[in-house]
């Protein structure tokens, strides 16, 4: 019988100033591969279907059970976390590709802190840091940590804003993933002592306005995470904001 | 390796800065910008899509309602404050927003980014028929403005080339797609729809008021290419237009 094979075409590229190149692999087949999995294999014997010795290719992955975030990329030219996108799911030659929108450092890995200085632009933290015991946290109701759970859920892995025709360098948009964060901490009662600060942020050049609702996030999200309802909710409270703002002023 | 010595292009990708926290006007631009395409704008697309409805009626009727346009109080400060400038501020700004978007429609052709993209080229469509139609109707010319009762014949003067006809057909179509889809935007952006359903059922909402403007806007057309009024005079005195409605003898 014949072994049933898995083929991959990846994207490659040394470094930054490198040229990009396009390397085929073709694995033996085993039940319940992904993406990573596959590249493991490869990484264990880095030869390329042309039997050329080649590097083990460089990616971010950590938890491999979609937890982590770091393992988006674009498989068969859609934004996708490659460890649940499952080998028997896709159509072969499977194309792996680097995220788009992020600085590359090398192969499929990616500079994504632009992800992590938009967070700290909006404050998104409860801040409870200080020098003697605060006590306990005032009480969250259950309807309300139900609200908040699923916008909890984000993994930073940037689909979102790779999928967004808006996120791009000409406009700088801040990407869906900060303004559900917005939301939830804004949500939080001890979070919300931030709430004008960040609604004022979001306001700023490249803040929530960019948004054109296309709606990819959402269909992206590896995390089901309600995104273009935290959109709608942040655009209204920011709106307020503003004129409150402007009226006081 | 031979493989990998193949001459690339040189691409060392820049990425995308992070927010500019409460730095900036563009969100007051923006703002204006999605304000303006419902009010004034919305407002007078659906006001002037009912008037020229009145096209049915006849070429009285039709000189009747532009007279009652006319007649506003300072109709040349209304139309410039209300309707040139919010159009202009809207179909430049909007043409600047079309060009820092990336479509990526071919990797995700997901509905909300067909809508996306569709939302683009209506609007771009719809301002250049706006521009035409209002240099050729407004601007040149008999002017409706002292002659009201000429009205008819002129727009049925220019819906006498069928590409004319065509491009009215078309542009008033892009026109409606881009408001009814514009207002469901609108409700989304501003916090009106947060949810997911609300969203939904306010999609039906404008889906019917999309089909029910575009019905008026291509009634009105048939008003004038159709052959009911195929003889229509070049100018309706004002005696008749004031006249009450009666038998249609002159008074």
């Amino acid at each position: 019988m014949a072994d049933k094979t898995v083929q991959l075409e990846i994207k490659r590229q040394a470094s930054p100033e490198a040229p990009e190149m396009w390397e085929k692999f073709e694995l033996a087949w085993r039940p319940g591969m992904n993406v990573i999995s596959a590249m493991m294999e490869i990484a264990a014997n880095p030869v390329t279907a042309e039997g050329h010795q080649t590097t083990p290719i460089a990616y971010d992955s950590n938890c491999l059970e979609e937890i982590c975030g770091s393992c988006a990329m674009r498989i068969n030219g859609r934004a996708r976390m490659a460890c649940s996108s499952l080998v028997e799911n896709l159509e072969q030659p499977i194309r792996v590709e680097p995220l788009s929108k992020f600085p590359l450092v090398r192969d499929l890995q990616v500079d994504r802190s632009v992800l992590f200085e938009n967070l700290k632009a909006v404050k998104a933290w409860v801040p409870v840091d200080g020098t003697y015991d605060l006590g306990s946290g005032p009480r969250v109701f259950p309807q309300q940590q139900e609200a908040n759970y699923p916008l909890s859920n984000c993994i930073s892995c940037t689909c979102c804003m790779e999928v967004c025709p808006q996120f791009n360098p000409a406009t700088g948009f801040v990407g869906a993933a900060t303004i559900a964060q917005v939301k939830l901490f804004n949500n939080h009662p001890t979070g919300k002592v931030f709430k004008e600060e960040r609604l004022r942020a979001l306001a700023g050049d490249g803040g929530i306005q960019e948004c054109g609702y296309a709606q990819n996030c959402v269909e992206a999200c590896p995390k089901q995470i309600p995104l273009t309802n935290a959109i709608s909710d942040i655009g209204r409270d920011v709106m307020v904001q503003k004129v409150k703002d402007w009226l006081r002023g | 390796m031979a493989t990998i010595q193949q001459p690339a292009a040189h691409t060392v990708r820049r990425g995308v800065q992070p927010l500019r926290a409460g730095e900036g006007n563009s969100y007051v631009w923006h703002k204006l910008h999605s304000l303006l395409g419902i009010i004034p704008i919305g407002a007078f697309l659906i006001e002037h899509l009912i008037s020229n409805f009145q096209a049915l009626g006849g070429p009285v009727a039709y000189g009747k309602t532009v007279e009652f346009l006319n007649s506003l109080p300072m109709v040349h400060v209304l139309e410039w404050v209300f309707i040139f400038i919010p159009i202009l501020y809207h179909g430049i700004y909007g043409l600047y927003i079309w060009l820092r978007g990336k479509s990526n429609v071919v990797y995700y052709p997901w509905s909300g980014n067909w809508l996306y993209l569709t939302q683009r080229y209506t609007g771009i469509i719809a301002f250049a028929f706006i521009i035409q139609h209002v240099i050729m109707e407004r601007f040149m010319g008999v002017s409706l403005h002292d002659h009201p009762g000429a009205a008819f014949y002129k727009m049925q003067q220019t819906l006498a080339n069928p590409w004319m006809v065509a491009i009215y057909v078309i542009g008033m179509l892009a026109a409606c797609w881009h408001f009814s889809y514009g207002v469901w935007l609108f409700a989304a952006k501003w916090g009106i729809t947060p949810g997911t359903r609300s969203r939904r059922r306010f999609g039906f909402v404008c889906v019917a008021g999309g089909v029910l403007l575009a019905v008026l806007g291509l009634g009105s057309i048939w008003a004038f290419v159709g052959p009911k009024y195929a003889n229509a005079p070049q100018n309706v005195p004002i005696s008749y237009l004031n006249a009450p409605a009666h038998t249609g003898a002159p008074v």
